[in-house]
């Protein structure tokens, strides 16, 4: 699976999970520009994502996947590291 | 009357139905961002309950899995979650959050784990007594501090574990192993649960075995935050939660409505005679025995039967009477339709016999083509998908939400044999001439009391459950109607109705607040079984007595428009009473009357074979 097929798959869940519009989510789409984004939604967002692909996080990782970017390269190299 | 903002429970429902069975918490999350796109006033108050959860993890998560699953039934939810791990703070704080948003149903969760890291608290971990203690000792404090302080009812878990014992195979042999004290506590829990009206149990072992304990709990999310529930249980847990919320609003099912061919048992008795539809001990067949007595089972809390198929009356009769497997029998039966007209017409005919509101009916029906077109036909009706395998009937019909009865009082229990005494009663309607004729023929007696320890219950139940004949449709609970009655704030009275055909119980309930001037009434209701026998003019009547005699000059009253109660609309205009300013009815006492009705007698609570009120009257 590549980053055109991860892309909006994450870009879903954050919208599901933040409530915000698919639109506002560009690459630089973070935490620390996202009010919704809180430490509870964020672990909620965390847990889709890992259910959605299969994947499991370290909690350091958990830590630094605050932006869309991250998530999206986070679970590509999960993937192929898994390969 | 609705403007297009005007939200009903089919739009609510809708917005549900984009959540399928199985789907994540996502989808959950963006349902109930829909619903909060309705601007709350757009919501008529009888759709909306306050329910609040106090937890000792993190609960968040679960509440728009909630708000969801309430729109599923045709609910809006006002949600409180207390703040984390201060449950009992919450319970015993007169000023908490909790007490300011005035529930119609807490919900208290309480992880097993908590019971767990009780016993490891020490080293080596402690006997189970002190453990378990150390656990329920200040619940309950906090739960006796709900009685005093709280509204609505209380709904608590039982313990469950959510990981399997590692206390090897040897555990059932010693006593304080943590198994044993886990079961000391679920059984101090429901010993002392029992003892309290106004609380329940909820089954959680049951629900996480429902849905399997492996995918119960989320250790990730736990160990990351606390939030220990998993995307798949919360959303079992939230259907049954749902159903203590429609109970608490009195929007539960009271009459289930059956089909027979192929529902009640296999095939069709018209074609294949009665010794040829599959009933009896062994497969098929014993699939719809274990079906009927799940039934019996809803039928023995006080939800009524009906039947309502196509077939010939008289085929059917006889296969009641005489058919050996068959439990369900004309006794269990409140009323049946058994002909040729359409469902539709048959249903809205047994909701008229049986007096009660389409909206608490329930149709199990084996034809989705029958199902659907009383669907169509009956919007307000609930319609369940019966599975298409026989097999699951009985294991299904156990987790319909609606099926709730939280009160069994005296009248529940006996209702089914009110119902068959008033087929009598209106036989012997069409017999007589005109109505007056028809009442003092009824030989009708009332019992008018103040209210005891032993008719709250009822009380409550007929606060809650009256939509009809009802001035102000006010739903107080136990613990705010015993405080009122405490203060003397309030003159409580209960009207038991009995005519000579049957005892309709305790039917006729009236508030009072009485003062030096004037004494007000602050809610009034008659069961709808008691409507057009005149025998709410003699309860006003007795309160008139009362009023005078402690020297009130007036009675006060109000009439609150809920768009359901158009059948109490004329009684005060037509008992004397004249509008005044602020919504208030005023009657002077200086004129006589009301004239207590000459065709209705009196009977005293102890004649009438009483088991609602106790010896200890009026010790209230």
């Amino acid at each position: 699976m590549d980053r055109a097929q991860i892309e909006p798959r994450v870009r879903e869940l954050l919208v599901q999970a933040l409530g915000v519009p698919s639109t506002s989510i560009d690459p630089d789409f973070s935490a620390s520009s996202t009010p919704a984004w809180t430490s509870l939604n964020h672990l909620m967002l965390i847990s889709q994502v890992e259910g959605e692909f299969g994947v499991f996080f370290s909690n350091q990782q958990i830590r630094d996947l605050t932006s869309f970017k991250g998530i999206v390269e986070a679970v590509a190299t999960h993937l192929h590291g898994s390969a | 009357m609705t403007s297009d903002r005007r939200i009903d429970s089919a739009a609510l429902h809708q917005i549900a139905a984009t959540v399928g069975a199985g789907q994540s918490w996502s989808a959950y999350q963006t349902a109930a961002r829909t619903l909060d796109q309705i601007p709350p006033d757009a919501v008529p108050d009888h759709l909306r309950a306050r329910v609040a959860v106090l937890a000792s993890f993190t609960l968040d998560p679960l509440l728009s899995v909630l708000r969801v699953e309430a729109a599923r039934q045709g609910l809006w939810l006002d949600t409180y979650l207390s703040p984390y791990g201060q449950y009992v703070t919450e319970l015993l704080d007169p000023a908490s959050g909790l007490y300011r948003f005035r529930p119609h149903v807490t919900f208290l969760a309480i992880d097993g784990d908590v019971l767990w890291h009780q016993r490891w608290a020490e080293m080596p971990p402690v006997r189970s007594e002190p453990v378990v203690s150390g656990l329920l000792t200040p619940l309950f404090a906090g739960l006796d501090a709900f009685d005093r302080l709280g509204s609505g009812i209380m709904v608590v878990n039982d313990f469950v574990l959510p990981r399997p014992s590692a206390e090897g195979v040897n555990a059932f042999r010693a006593k304080d192993t943590f198994a044993h004290t886990m079961g000391q506590a679920n059984k101090h829990l429901r010993l002392r649960l029992a003892l309290r009206g106004n609380a329940f149990l909820f089954p959680l072992s049951d629900v996480v075995a429902q849905v399997g304990r492996s995918r119960a709990f989320n250790w990730r999310t736990h160990y990351r935050g606390h939030v220990t529930w998993s995307d798949v249980l919360m959303p079992a847990v939230a259907e049954r939660y749902v159903g203590f919320a429609l109970a608490a609003l009195g929007k539960s099912t009271k009459c289930v409505v059956l089909d027979l061919d192929n529902t009640l048992w296999g095939g069709v008795l018209g074609e294949d005679g009665a010794a040829g539809i599959a009933l009896g001990p062994q497969s098929p067949g014993s699939e719809f025995v274990d079906f009927q007595r799940e039934l019996l089972d809803f039928q023995q809390q006080g939800i009524l039967l009906a039947l309502c198929s196509k077939n010939n009356q008289h085929e059917v009769l006889a296969l009641l009477r005489t058919h050996p497997s068959m439990l369900i029998r004309e006794a269990h039966l409140a009323a049946y339709r058994i002909n040729w007209e359409d469902k539709a017409t048959n249903i809205r005919a047994l909701a008229r016999e049986l007096n009660i509101g389409l909206e608490h009916m329930l149709l199990i029906d084996d034809s989705p083509h029958e199902r659907a077109w009383v669907r169509d036909q009956i919007p307000e009706l609930r319609v369940p998908d019966l599975p298409p395998d026989p097999s699951l009937y009985a294991s299904w019909v156990g987790s319909l939400t609606s099926l709730i009865v939280l009160r069994q009082t005296a009248e529940d229990l006996q209702r089914t044999r009110q119902y068959q005494e008033s087929r009598t009663r209106e036989a012997y309607q069409v017999s007589v001439g005109s109505v007056e004729d028809f009442l003092r023929g009824l030989g009708l007696r009332v019992s008018i009391d103040l209210v005891t320890d032993g008719s709250l219950a009822r009380v409550v139940q007929l606060l809650a459950k009256t939509n009809q004949f009802t001035l102000t449709t006010r739903r107080h609970d136990e613990p705010t109607i015993r405080r009122r009655l405490e203060s003397g704030a309030w003159r409580v009275y209960t009207m038991r109705v009995i005519d000579r055909f049957g005892d309709f119980g305790l039917t006729g309930v009236a508030i009072v607040e009485p003062g030096p001037e004037a004494w007000h009434v602050e809610s009034f209701l008659m069961s709808c079984r008691v409507i057009g026998k005149s025998v709410e003019t003699a309860l006003l009547a007795r309160i008139a007595t009362d009023a005078r005699a402690s020297g009130a000059t007036t009675l006060s009253a109000e009439f609150v428009d809920s768009g359901r109660n158009q059948a109490a609309s004329a009684f005060l205009s037509q008992h004397g009473f004249v509008a005044g300013s602020g919504g208030r009815w005023l009657r002077p006492l200086g004129t006589p009357g009301p004239e207590w009705p000459a065709w209705v007698g009196t009977t005293t609570a102890e004649s009438s074979e009483s088991d609602l009120v106790d010896s200890a009257k009026a010790s209230l």
